[in-house]
């Protein structure tokens, strides 16, 4: 094509003219598009929207991962055994009161880190990089050197316990102090990101609303009630969501630390359902579990984005 | 006044310290421990002293069996391969995207762009069981490529790359293509090479969660030669039933010393990826 019939179908292409016939160029250029978009958008539609389909479906259906093809229509009977027995309401309990833990200390901690963090302190930068350590740490990682940390016999917080005077604690072996721990370690974990995100929106507050609040005698805490907690309100509901998200997902834990003990004190849902489809090959069982997961990690976005998109809107 | 700010200034030492300890001292646990046998990482403990944070009289024992009795080098060559696919297939697509998205006119583009929206909300790592079955069936399972293929197409990745796209001004572009430049001309030439920041930080939140990942690649993959890090020190074992802890914790330091390495490195990239998920999320 010469310049001179590009500029020409360039300027032809401005005017918009809807209900014509593409043109020659209109439509090398949809080709051009669906080249471009057509290898991310497969692996989307196969790797996203197809097992959503396959979930959906196998809800309805009794079989094992390792005969798939024996499979038995069973209708609503996997939500109905949901009900029946005692396993998922527990199980989905469990993983509430963790993800209810983890938010209740990470949002708190993570906004006062930020706080200090966004002040003028000596070795800031340093700060900064331990809190992010274990965020880029693995979970598999972290799971291992807290679960040799929490050592009933020779791990260092018994150790330290000791020093300070206190008894020894079992921690990951006993039924009230396990969820506990998991919660406590899920908080050193994932405070540091908590923390960059309250930073990120702490950089978008601007100081001279504290700042004249101030010359008219507003003291610190007035200033920080009145002004920062609520401009921050958006950055909040999104720290929120993500811990909550990412909470109702934790498997590593549940896995490498306490195989969901004891006595189930720790059964995490994802944890549940691994070891309902791959463990006791209830894959039909394990796939309605994973529809109410799902509803449930939806019904979460949702309130978010309509709340986002609501209110708070300074 | 001044005794004030004297009060303050130790009462902010004291705080960082804390901090700094309460996160480091866990690692330097771990790591102090790796290079010690296993009286001396319990005779460390109990009491405690300092010296469980310092590797006095190190020895690398627990290294080499770790890497004589293990297949740890195996699974880390696993990693490095599916981890540098990823990025490089993660990048190429999101970016191809990308630019269909901000700079080619096409009908059904909000469609496209809802699609990939909705994939956002999905908590796929809790889909486990059907995804195995979709990879599995594509006779994925046990494979590299099968514990890479489900996130190549990244919804994040698409968000962050085409936020820079749109960010960047089109009158390069436009000038090229009065000379009569092809879009792909002008997406490898032009708007490519000036996305770098974006690039990296996305190349590197990907290496992060493709070196990180352990729930997939634990449901897929079962054969040995194709296991990958993470699931390699899972399968070490627990406390409780271990000869040797030294050797789990060499295992653990292996497996995270790269990751710690490239975070301190390329801080920055990371940082700003991470917030920017947050907003923009």
């Amino acid at each position: 094509m010469s310049t001179g019939e590009q500029i020409l179908t360039v300027s032809a292409g401005a005017k918009t003219r809807p209900r014509k016939a593409a043109t020659r160029r209109q439509k090398q250029e949809r080709l051009v598009a669906v080249g471009f978009l057509a290898p991310f958008m497969l692996l989307l539609l196969i790797f996203q929207y197809v097992p959503l389909l396959v979930m959906a479906r196998n809800s309805f259906y009794d079989y094992s991962l390792l005969n798939p093809a024996a499979e038995k229509f069973v209708g609503l009977r996997n939500f109905a055994d949901m009900i029946e027995y005692d396993d998922a309401g527990r199980s989905f309990g469990i993983t509430f009161l963790f993800a209810f833990g983890v938010v209740a200390f990470v949002i708190p901690i993570a906004f006062a880190l930020a706080l200090f963090l966004n002040s003028k302190l000596p070795a800031r930068g340093l700060v900064r990089t331990m809190i992010m350590l274990p965020v880029v740490t693995s979970s598999v990682v972290t799971a291992t050197m807290w679960s040799f940390l929490l050592d009933p016999s020779n791990g260092l917080i018994n150790g330290a316990l000791d020093i300070v005077g206190i008894t020894r604690q079992p921690f990951l072996t006993s039924t009230t102090q396990a969820l506990p721990s998991l919660i406590a370690m899920t908080l050193w974990q994932q405070v540091g990101f908590g923390t960059i995100l309250f930073l990120a929106g702490l950089q978008g507050v601007p100081s001279e609303l504290g700042e004249a609040a101030r010359i008219d005698g507003a003291t610190r805490w007035q200033v920080l009630w009145n002004i920062t907690i609520p401009l921050l309100s958006r950055t909040t509901l999104f720290v929120v969501v993500i811990m909550t998200v990412f909470s109702l997902q934790t498997f590593a834990p549940a896995f490498l630390m306490t195989q969901g003990g004891p006595q189930e004190a720790t059964n995490l849902i994802v944890y549940h359902i691994y070891n309902t489809a791959f463990i006791m090959q209830q894959a039909g069982y394990a796939s309605a579990l994973s529809v109410v997961l799902l509803l449930v990690v939806l019904a979460i976005s949702m309130v978010q984005m309509a709340l986002l998109r609501s209110r708070w809107n300074y | 006044m001044r005794t004030t700010r004297i009060r303050r200034t130790a009462l902010t030492l004291v705080i960082i310290l804390l901090i700094i300890a309460c996160f480091l001292a866990p690692y330097a646990w771990v790591v102090a421990s790796s290079l010690k046998n296993q009286f001396t990482v319990f005779g460390d403990v109990t009491p405690l002293s300092w010296r469980a944070f310092v590797p006095v009289g190190a020895t690398i024992e627990n290294y080499v069996s770790l890497f004589e009795r293990t297949n740890i080098l195996r699974a880390l060559l696993n990693t490095a391969i599916v981890a540098i696919g990823q990025v490089a297939f993660t990048l190429l697509l999101c970016s191809m995207a990308a630019y269909a998205l901000t700079r080619i006119k096409f009908p059904g583009a909000h469609i496209v762009f809802m699609l990939i929206l909705l994939t956002f909300l999905l908590p796929i790592e809790a889909m486990m069981v059907p995804l195995y079955q979709v990879v599995s069936g594509l006779g994925l399972s046990n494979t590299l490529v099968g514990i890479m293929i489900p996130w190549i197409a990244s919804p994040f990745g698409l968000f962050l790359l085409k936020q820079a796209f749109e960010e960047l001004p089109t009158e390069l572009e436009d000038a090229a293509r009065i000379d009569g430049a092809g879009h792909v001309r002008i997406f490898f030439s032009i708007v490519l090479p000036n996305v770098k920041v974006p690039m990296v930080t996305l190349g590197l939140i990907t290496f992060l969660f493709c070196w990180n990942s352990f729930l997939w690649p634990l449901v897929i993959v079962q054969d040995p030669a194709r296991q990958i890090i993470q699931v390699a020190i899972a399968q070490q074992g627990s406390p409780t039933q271990l000869p040797n802890w030294g050797e789990t914790f060499a295992g653990a330091t292996v497996a995270t010393v790269p990751l710690i390495l490239l975070f301190l490195v390329l801080q920055k990239y990371f940082t700003q990826g991470m917030a920017t998920s947050g907003i923009k999320g």
